[in-house]
């Protein structure tokens, strides 16, 4: 699910590079960490605006000086039980990977409509059924999150596709 | 009179034949069977009573006269005051009910065939006496133990007949009679029964009244009740042994042998019972292991019968001080001590022996818990020990046979291993014996036997360990069965009984969602609360029960996941420790994806723990992590697949698969910055995206470089957990890594590079040469002093000198490096140190100069570069005093960019953003070189350079602050660093440095514009100014940057895919270094460039 969200940064910088280009190479700093990452929870898709850049304050000690800076983002949040559409981009015999964007999501066979079978000697590999349904590689398919797994900087999930609503 | 008597007995015991004693007796009789069966350690009951168990009829008989003996002066007593008053003969009952319930026990034959006749006629009853009498001679002749007590029995039995009679016959019945008339003669003189029922009135009522009125109510109020607690009816203190009771004598033995002892005796005693002379002991017991070991008891009541009993008896020692145990302590010598029940399953360990430690699986227990056999994993060397040579016989004379002889200390006994009957053919084929039968998979190898590979070998018990057991995993796994397929027939089941024991309280934590299936709470499902033991509180959550707390024993309870839930497998599987997902749930079989190697499993839902939703493998299982760079022998690297408890899966640079245990293989530290060249030789680095070339096709991101192997992970990849093997060569790059060339951000929490650089500069020392001076160690010809025509090795080396070992005298000595010539080892050809060093540049300069550029300099090119610096350090001399112009005409003409490429970066050296400016700059300049190839432009340059050098440093330091701090900083360390003018100003000193660059300054002209734009290109606008407007020529080419800026825009727009472009195509001299100038200055031009982006990108 796609949210629009306010949120926080803060920065350290480098006595070097104070002067007056100092907000511009924040700014560049932020777009050039934040967007398109994953915190682990969340993807941060886009950095919409900077609403505010607070004042530096210097740390003692070391120099550098502290900005906190306040940004608009749009954010992608999957949740487990969430329908999303995505593209196969592997087949396996024990299941299907497939990209949502940023995400990866497995679908085991387990969890495959019951008369999907595995056939391996097609090319592309491919699921497929009697009724003439292929499941390949680069297939549009529709899957139902069951499971999330967040590592640092990165997501993970996997998913089912024996549900009923699943045009 | 005796079935009347037995009647009134009867009539006193239904009630409790019934009610407490079919609870009761079982109580006392059944362990007492079981006793006689099995004889275990447990005796807890009364001495009398065990000594009747060996055989029955003895022991009815024994025991019929002890009771009888006691319950006869109360009856005696009793029925002369029948008559009296209720309330005495109320309490005369009460005290027979007592007496009675003992005697019952021993008379319950009797009294259960009677237990029909209470109501009957008095006809049934004269049949019954005539039994009664029929069968008394019987009894007579077979007691005969005690002559007295048997008359005495006699006397008794006949009272008893009467008073039971009169009770049948109700209060009337014995109004009509008086009940002396029936009294044999002797009743009325004995009044020995008087005094004892006084002395028993008088115990009776000292006893606490309160008590008694419980013992009373409970007594009567019985009848009306159907259940009561039968423990508190028997009075304990009345079941102590006094002083009339057998005596119990103990005796030492061997220590160990007690229980083969008493199975001795009682086998002694079976037999002895029909024979002449019987035993005459009541019962043989012994304590076991704890304090009282090495001796066994024997009650008795004669110490004569326990000698006559343990003669001929091994191991046990009867004429030895015998000790009389005190009635005392007699209880205590019979307390129960409830000892662990082995199971079959189970887990022991061996206490000595080779076993000794090793965890064996039991298979089986003897009845009598003495034995049991256990399987183990064998140890056995085959007779690979044995000495061949020597004959077999020689240990006879050795005096210590056991110094040389069959391993059997513990310290090198051999390792575990299943049989292999193979190998035992070797050597011992005689030993060697199929089982017939079964499944063929049995043998028996030097007296034992062999299953599965399995030893299975009966131990005695005290030689394991059955308490805390606590099996590891790896043993538990060696036990284990494998299928002939191969597969794991480890019994999770049974695993997890032995477990249980050991970690039931840390199955469960509170807050486990569980799930009871089993037993009267079938069905609830509820969150733990808390665990005491085998007991778990449950929080009801769903149903009616909700918000009631429960309790349910470990064992119904199933922990309860759903699907997708992130679970830690825990408790005693091969896969413990690894983290995953939840597919599938199937009773308490759970599927769990596993994060590591996405690998489908299954395992019981009691192995699982809930896991936090944050990833992260199954850290602190092993050392290793997946994906890490191990080296398993000194040739063969390979990459993590898999990493367990015990073992690690590493897929090796062949791309085979080994399972090694994590001692057999080392860490290998990884190297960041590993750089090798793909199939096309484009230079590929850590995360670079390649893709196999042929084969399948695989692609993945690059996990380590090593020796010319890459291993990839590929996300999506099942097999081996993703990740690949393949040659370096064999793999072609798909994208470059995004940061490197394209996104060079700058660390804002970092000293500002640009900045960073101008402090050194300023005070720049002389170029360090980077590495071993290549002279060193090599095989020199002396050309000149007082030792020339010698040969020696140099040892070492400074700037201008080289130290030799002379070969043929032992001397060392320092010598300038020029009055030397390099011997080769090969051809013996001598070559002077000049050219050498010359040739030494020469092929490394052509590395630098094919196109090979950019970034890829920095790490050939460093090898390569490092004989520059030396070179350079080493001429220096050369330069100030010999004309440097030969020098530098030389490489002019014959591969000017060479040797200029090779010496700019020398001199750039010590600085990373300086090298790739040196590449940058080298490689233009061989661009130059080509252009026109007059040696003397090549001073050209290097004196323009140097020339404003000195201007710009001035100029820097003056006019800094004006500039952007970028463009200043950066570019300015990329002139400066290079430093042109210590380096220089060093041999320049020579005012000949100076001169050809005024020189060049006006003639070539042509020459000098076509590199400068590249320069200017460099330098883009703004900056250098003043240095442009310095040399004449450097003016013109100002208009010149604008395609180079242009460019250096274009290459920013869509930098991933034209960021090798000026490799590719170094067309335009111009061109080649431009890019460099955008993309290799690593720190600045991004940081210029940076900005810019952006705005291109609003633009576009």
């Amino acid at each position: 699910m796609f949210f629009l969200r306010y949120l926080e940064r803060e920065i350290s910088i480098h006595p070097s590079f104070f002067g007056n280009s100092v907000h511009q190479r924040l700014k560049d700093q932020l777009y050039a960490d934040l967007e398109g990452s994953c915190n682990g929870e969340y993807y941060i898709v886009c950095i919409m605006d900077i609403y505010n850049i607070s004042p530096g304050r210097v740390r003692p000690g070391s120099g550098d000086a502290h900005f906190t800076i306040l940004y608009r983002a749009i954010l992608w949040k999957p949740f487990k039980g969430e329908t999303i559409d995505c593209a196969v981009s592997s087949i396996k015999p024990q299941g299907v990977f497939c990209e949502a964007g940023p995400l990866t999501v497995f679908v085991s066979k387990l969890h495959l409509p019951p008369d999907m079978r595995h056939n391996p000697d097609a090319t592309p590999p491919q699921y497929s059924n009697n009724a003439g349904d292929v499941i390949e590689k680069g297939s549009a398919v529709r899957v139902q999150l069951i499971g999330l797994r967040s590592d640092v900087g990165n997501m993970y999930a996997i998913g089912k596709m024996s549900s009923q609503w699943f045009g | 009179m005796a079935a009347s008597g037995q009647s009134w007995l009867n009539q006193d015991f239904t009630g409790d034949d019934e009610e407490s004693d079919n609870d009761f007796n079982p109580g006392l009789e059944v362990p007492s069977d079981a006793e006689a069966d099995d004889d275990e350690v447990a005796k807890p009951q009364a001495s009398a009573r065990r000594a009747g168990s060996p055989s029955d009829d003895e022991s009815a008989a024994d025991l019929k006269t002890n009771g009888k003996r006691s319950a006869s002066p109360v009856k005696g007593g009793k029925s002369p005051p029948a008559d009296d008053d209720e309330g005495e003969e109320d309490e005369g009952q009460g005290e027979d009910d007592e007496n009675g319930d003992h005697n019952d026990e021993g008379d319950e034959d009797e009294g259960e065939d009677l237990n029909g006749d209470e109501d009957e006629d008095e006809d049934e009853e004269d049949e019954e006496d005539e039994d009664a009498v029929t069968s008394r001679p019987r009894k007579r002749r077979r007691r005969g133990l005690n002559q007295f007590f048997e008359e005495e029995a006699e006397v008794d039995e006949d009272d008893d007949d009467l008073e039971a009679e009169e009770d049948d016959l109700g209060p009337e019945f014995i109004q009509d009679t008086h009940p002396d008339d029936d009294l044999p003669p002797e009743a009325d003189q004995d009044d020995r029964r008087h005094r004892e029922l006084d002395r028993q009135r008088q115990l009776q009522q000292s006893l606490d009244a309160e008590q008694e009125a419980a013992k009373f109510r409970e007594r009567y109020g019985r009848r009306t009740t159907t259940a009561l607690s039968n423990s508190s009816f028997v009075p304990q203190n009345l079941l102590m042994p006094d002083v009339n009771d057998p005596s119990i004598w103990g005796v030492r033995c061997k220590a160990g042998k007690e229980r083969d002892i008493v199975h001795k005796l009682m086998k002694k005693f079976i037999e002895s019972q029909g024979s002449r002379n019987p035993m005459r002991i009541c019962s043989a017991f012994e304590r076991g292991d704890g304090p009282m070991a090495g001796y066994i008891f024997v009650e008795a009541r004669r110490k004569v019968d326990v000698d006559d009993a343990l003669t001929n008896v091994a191991d046990v020692y009867p004429r030895s001080k015998m000790n009389l145990v005190p009635v005392k302590e007699m209880p205590d010598l019979l307390r129960v001590t409830k000892n662990k029940e082995l199971e079959v399953g189970g887990y022991v360990r061996i206490k000595r022996g080779i076993y000794q430690g090793d965890l064996g699986m039991i298979e089986s227990v003897e009845t009598n818990g003495l034995e049991v056999t256990v399987r183990l994993v064998p140890r056995l060397t085959y007779g690979m020990d044995e000495d061949h040579a020597r004959p077999g016989s020689g240990d006879v004379k050795r005096k210590r046979p056991n110094a040389f002889g069959p391993v059997n200390s513990f310290a090198n006994r051999p390792p575990q291993r299943l049989f292999n009957e193979n190998e035992a053919r070797k050597r011992h084929d005689r030993f060697l014996q199929q089982n017939r039968g079964l499944t063929g998979r049995s043998w028996s190898y030097k007296g034992d036997l062999y299953e599965d590979g399995f030893l299975i070998k009966d131990f005695k018990l005290q030689h394991l360990i059955t308490d805390s057991v606590n099996p590891r995993l790896d043993e538990i796994t060696k036990l284990t069965k494998t299928a002939a397929d191969g597969s794991e027939l480890l019994d999770l089941e049974s695993l997890a009984h032995s477990l249980r024991n050991t970690a039931a309280e840390g199955n469960y934590v509170p807050g486990d969602e569980v799930e009871v299936y089993e037993g009267e709470q079938r069905g609830i499902v509820g969150r733990t609360e808390a665990v005491t033991g085998n007991i778990v509180s449950i929080m009801v959550t769903e149903g009616e029960l909700t918000g009631q707390l429960v309790e349910v024993p470990v064992k119904g309870l199933r922990k309860r996941f759903k699907e997708g839930d992130n679970v830690k497998i825990i408790g005693g599987s091969k896969y413990r420790d690894e983290v995953g997902m939840v597919l599938r749930i199937k009773d308490d079989k759970v599927t769990v994806l596993t994060n590591n190697s996405n690998e489908e499993i299954t395992v019981f839902s009691k192995d699982l723990r809930e896991a936090t939703d944050a990833g992260g493998s199954g850290a602190g299982a092993s050392k290793f992590d997946v994906q890490e760079l191990v080296q398993i022998d000194p040739t063969t690297a390979g990459c993590v697949i898999r990493a367990d408890r015990e073992s690690v899966r590493i897929l090796d640079q062949n791309g085979s698969v080994t399972t090694r245990i994590p001692s057999q293989v080392q860490k290998i530290e990884a190297r960041r910055n590993a750089v090798a060249t793909d199939k096309n030789g484009s230079e590929i680095r850590l995360g670079d995206v390649v893709r196999e070339s042929g084969g399948e096709n695989k692609s993945g991101t690059i996990l380590h470089i090593h020796r010319g192997f890459v291993f990839a992970h590929n996300k999506l990849g099942i097999e081996n957990s993703g990740i690949w093997v393949a040659r370096c060569t064999n793999v072609i790059t798909t994208a470059a890594k995004g940061g490197r060339i394209t996104a060079p951000s700058t660390d804002l929490s970092k000293m500002n590079p640009a900045l960073q650089m101008k402090g050194p500069d300023m005070s720049m020392a002389p170029p360090q040469r980077p590495g071993r001076d290549p002279l060193q160690g090599r095989f020199v010809h002396i050309n000149k002093g007082t030792y020339k025509g010698h040969r020696a090795i140099v040892k070492d080396t400074t700037a201008g000198e080289a130290r030799l070992e002379l070969q043929t005298k032992n001397k060392t000595l320092n010598i300038s490096k020029f009055d030397l010539s390099i011997v080769d080892n090969n051809t013996q050809s001598k070559t002077r140190y000049e050219d050498w060093i010359r040739t030494r540049g020469g092929p490394s300069a052509m590395r630098a100069g094919q196109g090979v550029p950019g970034s890829r300099i920095p790490d050939s090119g460093f090898g390569g570069r490092t004989p520059m610096g030396v070179m350079d350090g080493g001429r220096t001399p050369a330069w100030g005093g010999a004309s440097r112009t030969p020098a530098w005409s030389g490489p002019g003409s014959s591969g000017s960019s060479g040797l200029e490429s090779g010496r700019t970066p020398s001199w750039k050296g010590p600085s990373g953003s300086q090298t790739t400016y040196g590449g940058g700059g080298m490689t233009s300049y061989g661009g130059t070189g080509n252009y026109s190839t007059t040696g003397s432009r090549t001073p050209v340059w290097n004196a323009g350079a140097k020339t404003p050098y000195g201007a710009d440093h001035g100029f820097n330091s003056a006019g800094n602050s004006g500039f952007d701090s970028f463009a200043a900083g950066s570019r300015t360390p990329a002139y400066t660093s290079s430093s042109r003018t210590p380096a220089w100003g060093g041999p320049g000193n020579a005012a000949s440095a100076p001169t050809p660059a005024a020189r060049p300054y006006d003639a070539p002209t042509p020459g000098i514009s076509a590199p400068t734009p590249s320069a200017s290109g460099r330098y883009d606008d703004d900056a250098y100014t003043p240095y442009m407007g310095a040399p004449t020529p450097g003016a013109g080419p100002q208009d010149a940057p604008t395609p180079a800026a242009s460019f250096a825009k274009n290459a920013n727009k869509e930098p991933l895919k034209y960021n090798r472009l000026g490799f590719d195509a170094p067309t335009p001299a111009a061109s080649a270094p431009t890019p460099y100038a955008s993309g290799a200055f690593d720190a600045p031009t991004p940081a210029a460039g940076g900005p810019r982006y952006a705005d291109d990108d609003e633009e576009d």
